[in-house]
C-alpha cells in the first residue's frame, strides 16, 4: 500500500542518500519545482549542486472545482537536480523507482522523447517523459539553457508527479481517494482548497487589482535587481509569473496581451539569471585572488573580468 | 596479438554498436541510414571494398554490420615532378638538388626518371604510399562519422560532453574479431555490450556478428527494427483475430512501436464498453496519440462505411511478457483516464451547436493583422458563394456557404484543442450529430483535405468549394501582408496550401478562374481592413508565380515536359483545368512533324517581330504568291482555330495551327520580310503579326524546345 506521504518520504530518503541537499518546498506560489531558485539559479555556473525537494505547483488553468478526478489547480512535484549530470543518472533514477517500491521485474519502463521549454524562464532542455506501463510518471530533462544562458556543466532535472504516481500504483480512479496517510485521504486534506481556489481563479479574482499588482511586482523586481539583490528580485518575478497564470485562468489575457506579459516575466527572469551568474563569477574570481594573495608565488593582477564567462559579460 | 586474427590481407567483418540513452524514435532510422551512407562514401574514397552493409537500431543502440570489408587500403603510386634536369644533373652526376628530391620521395637517386613538360625536361619520381590497415583507418573514421551525424536536435551532458543526440554509454567496435581502438565522447570502444537494460543489464563480450545476434537474442534484444515490426504486426493481427476483430491499419504507428522497444512484446488491453459511445475518430486518435496504441474493428459486414470499433487496444511493451498483469492493468488505467477526458470534452463540446459557438471565433486570432477566425468565416462564406457562382453550382451554393461559415468553429472546441489532428473532422462529426445535411457535414469534415500528396480530395462539391476557398483566403491574406515563403521558411504552410489549391482545381476538374477568385479574396480583405491591405493586383503579382510553381511541379509529376507547361502557362493560367487541357494537347501535338515545323516558324516570327510596332494589313499590297498564299491560309484557318480553341478542343486547334507548316515554310523561302520597299515590309510584318496571334491561341509556341536535326531533315 502506497500512501502519498510514503512516496515523499521514500524519495526524500533515497535522494538524501545520493548526497542531495534535502530542501523544503519553496514558500512562494510556483508553477513548477523548476522555478524555485534552488533549481533555476543553481543550475547556472560551475559549482557542483545536488538538491531534492517536494514542491506544491500551482496551475490555475487546470483547476476544476475539485470535480475532475485527474486535474488539479495545485499538485505536488518531487524535484531532483544533479549538477553535473552523472553518467549513471538513468541507473540512479531506476533505483529511485525501486526505492519507491516499484518492482521493475513486473513493469514496463520506457523513455519517450519529450523536450522541455519554459519561455518565461528563457530555459530549455532535452530529455524524456518516463513511461511506466504506458503512464507518464516522470519528466527527465538535461538542462541546456536557463535564463538564456548556455549551461556548462549540464544539470539533469528529474521531476516526479506525486499524485499521479500514487494513483497509478494503487490504480485509483480518483485523486481525492488516494491516502495521504493511512486513514486520511488526499481529498480530506485538499478538496476544499481546490474548490475555493477554483472559484477564486475563475470567478473572484479581481482583474484590475491583479494587473496593478503585476505592474507593482515588476517594478519591485527591477528595483531590487538594480540594487544587486538577485534573490528578492527573482522572487518578485515569481510573483509576476503566478499573477500572469491567474489572469490567464480568469480569461483576462487576450492573445496579443499574452505574448507581451510572457515577455515581461521572461525579461525579469533572464535579467536575474544573468546578474546571478555574473555576480557568482565575480565572487569566484575574488575568492581565487584572495587565495593567491596568501600565496607569494601567485601571479597577482589578473583582471577580475577575465574569469567572467564571455556570454555573461556580453549579456550586461 | 595472434597473427591469424589480424591479417592485413583478405576480407573481414566490421561490427559497430553505439549505446546511448534512449534516442528519439523519429531520429533512429534517418541516423542509421546516414551512418551507412557516410561510411560507404568514406570507404569508397579510400578504395576499401566491402560485400555488404546493414544497419539496425533499438532505442538504445545504433548498429552497423559491414561484411567482407577489405583488410587494407590499396597501395598508391603517384608521380611527383622535381627540379629541371639541367639543375638535377651535372656531368651526368646527380646534384644535391636531385639527391634531396630523391630523399624526400623515398627513392634511390638511380630510380629518378625524366619527364618532358611544356617548360622543359624535369626529374620525376614515383612515390609509393603503402595502404594502411583497415583497423587503423576505421579507428579514425568511425568517431568522425559518428560525431558528424546530423541529428535534428542535439544536447550536451555532464561536464559539457557532446554534442550528440543523447549521452553515449558504450561502444562496441570489432573488426576481424578485434577491437577497433577509438573513443567517442570519452567512452572507449571495446568488445563488450549489454542486454536488455532491465531484464539483462550485465555486460558481456562478443567476437563478431553471429555471437552478437545470438547473445542479444538470449538477452531480450532484437536489433533489427524490421524484424521487430514484423513480429509486432503478426502478433497484433493474431490477437485482434482472437477477440473477433481486425487491426485498424496504421503503418506509421507500427514503425513507431518498433522503434520504441528492444524486444517487441505485445500488450492487449480492454476498453470499458461505455467509451464506445465516442466517435470512432476520437477513439482511434486518442489511443494513437496518447498511448501509441492500435484499435480493433469489427470485421466488414457490409461494404463501405466506417466499421464499428471493438473494446480492445493493442500496443507494445519493451519486455517479452506481463507476468503479474501489471503492465496490462497500468495501461488500461491510463487509457480509461484519457478516454474519460475525451468523453468529458465530447459532452462539453456538444452542449452548444456549432452555430451557437460561432461567435466564440471572434476571440480566436487568425493573424494579428488579418483579424479573427470570425472575420475569416465571413470571408469564406462570400468566397464559397463566388466560387459556386463561377462554376455554375446553383444547387450546391447554399450548402457550401453554410459549411464555409461553420468550418472553423471546431477550433474553439475542447476536443480539437486536445487533438489538433482532429480539426475539421470534429466539426464534421458535431455537424453530423446536429443533423446537418450530408454535403454540409462532409464539407466541414473534409476541409483540410488534401493535407498530403496521398490524401484524397474532399467529397462532394460543397467540400471542394470550402477547401478551395479556405486555402485561397489564407494565401491571399498572407501574400497581401508580404509573408511570402522563402527558402525553407514557410511558417504558415503556404506551399502546402498552394499545392492543395492546385490539386483541388486540377484533380477536381474545377473550371474556376483562380485569378478572379484571388481578386475577390483580396477585395474581401480590403473591405475588412481598408488600405492596410495590399491591392488585388499586387497580391496577384506575387501569388500567381507561386501557384504556377506548384502547377509546374504537379504537371511535371503527371509526365508533361517542362516546355509544354511553360508554353501553355505563358498565355494564361487562371483556369487550371483549361491549362491542363492545353498542356495535354501540346503533349500530343508535338509528335507531328508539321506542328514542330510551325513551332520553328513561330520562333522565327517572334524574332522578326521583336521591337516591331503593330501594323495594319493591306490585302492589296500582298505582292508575292507565297505571301498571298499565306494570307489565304490564315483567312481559311483562323476561324476554325479560334472556334476549336474557344470550345476547348485544343487538339483540333493545334491541328489547325499545324496546317500552316507548309505555307509558312514556303513563305520564308520565297519572301524577304525586310524588303527595301517600306510598304511591302510593313505589310509583311502585319501579316506575320496576324499569324502570330493565331498560332499563339493555345500556347506560346516559342517556349517549346525543338531538336532541329530531328525534325527538319527534309
Amino acid at each position: 500500500m502506497h500512501t502519498f506521504q510514503d512516496l515523499i518520504l521514500r524519495l526524500s530518503s533515497y535522494w538524501a542518500e545520493q548526497g542531495c541537499v534535502l530542501q523544503q518546498p519553496y514558500d512562494l506560489e510556483l508553477g513548477a519545482g523548476t522555478m524555485a531558485p534552488d533549481t533555476f539559479l543553481r543550475v547556472l555556473g560551475p559549482e557542483p549542486w545536488r538538491v531534492a525537494y517536494a514542491q506544491p505547483s500551482r496551475r490555475p488553468a487546470d483547476a476544476r472545482y475539485g470535480e475532475n478526478p485527474f486535474r488539479l489547480g495545485k499538485h505536488y512535484q518531487f524535484q531532483v537536480v544533479l549538477k553535473p549530470s552523472p553518467a549513471d543518472v538513468q541507473k540512479l533514477y531506476v533505483a529511485s523507482l525501486e526505492a519507491m517500491g516499484i518492482d521493475l521485474a513486473v513493469h514496463d519502463l520506457r523513455f519517450e522523447e519529450d523536450n522541455w521549454e519554459a519561455p518565461t524562464l528563457g530555459a530549455w532542455g532535452v530529455g524524456w517523459q518516463v513511461m511506466l506501463d504506458g503512464m507518464e510518471i516522470t519528466q527527465f530533462t538535461y538542462f541546456q539553457q536557463a535564463g538564456g544562458l548556455e549551461l556548462d556543466p549540464v544539470s539533469v532535472e528529474i521531476t516526479y508527479g506525486l499524485e499521479r504516481i500514487t494513483m497509478f500504483l494503487g490504480l485509483s480512479r480518483n485523486v481525492y481517494d488516494i491516502a495521504w496517510v493511512e486513514g486520511t485521504t488526499y481529498g480530506a486534506v485538499r478538496h476544499r482548497d481546490e474548490v475555493e481556489s477554483s472559484r477564486y481563479y475563475f470567478e473572484l479574482a479581481d482583474v484590475d487589482f491583479l494587473r496593478r499588482t503585476f505592474d507593482g511586482w515588476e517594478r519591485e523586481s527591477q528595483r531590487c535587481l538594480e540594487a544587486g539583490a538577485v534573490i528578492p528580485a527573482y522572487e518578485c518575478a515569481l510573483k509576476c509569473s503566478h499573477l500572469f497564470n491567474v489572469l490567464d485562468a480568469r480569461g483576462a489575457v487576450s492573445v496579443t496581451d499574452r505574448a507581451g506579459l510572457i515577455k515581461r516575466v521572461r525579461d525579469l527572469a533572464v535579467a536575474c539569471a544573468r546578474t546571478w551568474a555574473l555576480s557568482e563569477a565575480e565572487r569566484r574570481v575574488a575568492e581565487r585572488d584572495a587565495t593567491r594573495g596568501a600565496d607569494p608565488q601567485a601571479d597577482a593582477g589578473a583582471p577580475a573580468a577575465a574569469a567572467v564567462p564571455e556570454e555573461v559579460a556580453d549579456g550586461r | 596479438m595472434a597473427a591469424e586474427t589480424s591479417p592485413t590481407d583478405g576480407r573481414h567483418d566490421l561490427l559497430l554498436e553505439v549505446r546511448a540513452e534512449e534516442i528519439p524514435a523519429r531520429m533512429l532510422r534517418p541516423a542509421a541510414e546516414e551512418l551507412a551512407t557516410l561510411l560507404r562514401e568514406r570507404l569508397d574514397e579510400r578504395g576499401l571494398a566491402l560485400d555488404s552493409l546493414e544497419t539496425a537500431f533499438t532505442p538504445r543502440r545504433l548498429v552497423l554490420f559491414a561484411r567482407g570489408l577489405a583488410a587494407k587500403e590499396p597501395d598508391r603510386e603517384e608521380q611527383v615532378t622535381g627540379p629541371p634536369v639541367a639543375v638535377a644533373f651535372r656531368d651526368g652526376q646527380p646534384t644535391p638538388a636531385a639527391l634531396g628530391f630523391a630523399k624526400r620521395c623515398g627513392v634511390a637517386p638511380a630510380e629518378l626518371a625524366r619527364v618532358v613538360t611544356e617548360k622543359g625536361e624535369y626529374v620525376a619520381a614515383v612515390q609509393r604510399t603503402a595502404g594502411r590497415p583497415t583497423r587503423e583507418v576505421l579507428a579514425e573514421l568511425l568517431p568522425d562519422l559518428l560525431g558528424r551525424l546530423s541529428w535534428p536536435k542535439t544536447m550536451r551532458w555532464g561536464e559539457g560532453e557532446g554534442p550528440w543526440v543523447r549521452p553515449v554509454h558504450g561502444v562496441l567496435a570489432l573488426y576481424a574479431g578485434e577491437v577497433v581502438p577509438f573513443s567517442l565522447f570519452g567512452v572507449a570502444a571495446g568488445a563488450e555490450t549489454v542486454g536488455h537494460p532491465v531484464l539483462s543489464p550485465e555486460p558481456f563480450a562478443v567476437d563478431g556478428e553471429v555471437a552478437y545476434r545470438e547473445a542479444l537474442g538470449a538477452r531480450h534484444v532484437e536489433v533489427r527494427p524490421a524484424a521487430r515490426a514484423e513480429h509486432l504486426l503478426a502478433a497484433m493481427t493474431r490477437h485482434a483475430g482472437q477477440v473477433g476483430g481486425e487491426l485498424v491499419e496504421d503503418p506509421p504507428l507500427l514503425d513507431k512501436l518498433a522503434a520504441i522497444c528492444e524486444i517487441p512484446g505485445v500488450l492487449v488491453g480492454a476498453l470499458d464498453e461505455e467509451f464506445l459511445e465516442l466517435p470512432r475518430e476520437v477513439l482511434v486518435e486518442s489511443l494513437r496519440e496518447h498511448q501509441s496504441a492500435f484499435t480493433v474493428q469489427a470485421p466488414a459486414e457490409t461494404a463501405g462505411g466506417p466499421r464499428r470499433l471493438l473494446p480492445w487496444f493493442l500496443t507494445v511493451m519493451d519486455r517479452p511478457d506481463d507476468p503479474a498483469g501489471r503492465v496490462r492493468s497500468g495501461n488500461e488505467w491510463v487509457v480509461a483516464a484519457r478516454l474519460a477526458d475525451a468523453r468529458f470534452f465530447y459532452r462539453e463540446d456538444r452542449k452548444r451547436t456549432l452555430a451557437e459557438r460561432r461567435g466564440d471565433l471572434a476571440r480566436l486570432t487568425f493573424h494579428v493583422r488579418l483579424g479573427s477566425y470570425l472575420d475569416k468565416s465571413a470571408r469564406l462564406e462570400r468566397l464559397a458563394e463566388t466560387l459556386c457562382g463561377q462554376l455554375g453550382w446553383g444547387a450546391e451554393v447554399e450548402h457550401a456557404v453554410t459549411a464555409a461559415g461553420l468550418a472553423k468553429v471546431d477550433l474553439t472546441c475542447e476536443m480539437v484543442k486536445e487533438f489538433t489532428d482532429l480539426q475539421g473532422v470534429m466539426g464534421g462529426i458535431y455537424a453530423r450529430e446536429e443533423g446537418s445535411p450530408e454535403p454540409v457535414w462532409q464539407a466541414i469534415y473534409d476541409q483540410y483535405l488534401p493535407a498530403s500528396t496521398d490524401d484524397p480530395l474532399p467529397r462532394g462539391r460543397a467540400g471542394l468549394a470550402v477547401a478551395l476557398a479556405d486555402r485561397v483566403d489564407t494565401l491571399v491574406g498572407m501574400f497581401g501582408l508580404g509573408l511570402v515563403p522563402s527558402g525553407s521558411r514557410d511558417p504558415f504552410g503556404l506551399r502546402r496550401a498552394a499545392q492543395g489549391v492546385v490539386r483541388i482545381a486540377l484533380e477536381g476538374e474545377l473550371a474556376v478562374d483562380l485569378d478572379l477568385l484571388a481578386v475577390k479574396a483580396a477585395r474581401l480583405y480590403r473591405d475588412q481592413l481598408g488600405n492596410d491591405f495590399a491591392g488585388a493586383d499586387d497580391v496577384l503579382t506575387s501569388l500567381r508565380p507561386f501557384l504556377h510553381d506548384r502547377v509546374r511541379h504537379l504537371l511535371g509529376l503527371a509526365g508533361y515536359a517542362y516546355d509544354e507547361v511553360e508554353a501553355a502557362l505563358a498565355v494564361g493560367g487562371g483556369d487550371l483545368t483549361d491549362l491542363a487541357a492545353r498542356v495535354a494537347a501540346l503533349h500530343e501535338a508535338r509528335r507531328a512533324e508539321a506542328f514542330l515545323s510551325v513551332v520553328l516558324a513561330a520562333k522565327r516570327i517572334a524574332n522578326i517581330l521583336r521591337d516591331q510596332e503593330e501594323q495594319e494589313l493591306d490585302e492589296s499590297a500582298l505582292a508575292e504568291p507565297a505571301e498571298q498564299d499565306l494570307h489565304a491560309a490564315w483567312r481559311d484557318l483562323r476561324g476554325e482555330i479560334d472556334e476549336a480553341a474557344a470550345a476547348g478542343d485544343y487538339a483540333a486547334a493545334l491541328a489547325g495551327i499545324a496546317r500552316f507548316a507548309e505555307v509558312l515554310d514556303r513563305f520564308f523561302v520565297e519572301v524577304l520580310v525586310m524588303a527595301e520597299d517600306r510598304r511591302l515590309r510593313r505589310n509583311r510584318i502585319a501579316l506575320l503579326q496576324a499569324i502570330h496571334r493565331t498560332v499563339s491561341r493555345v500556347a506560346r509556341l516559342t517556349e517549346m524546345v525543338v531538336d532541329k536535326d530531328e525534325y527538319r531533315k527534309s
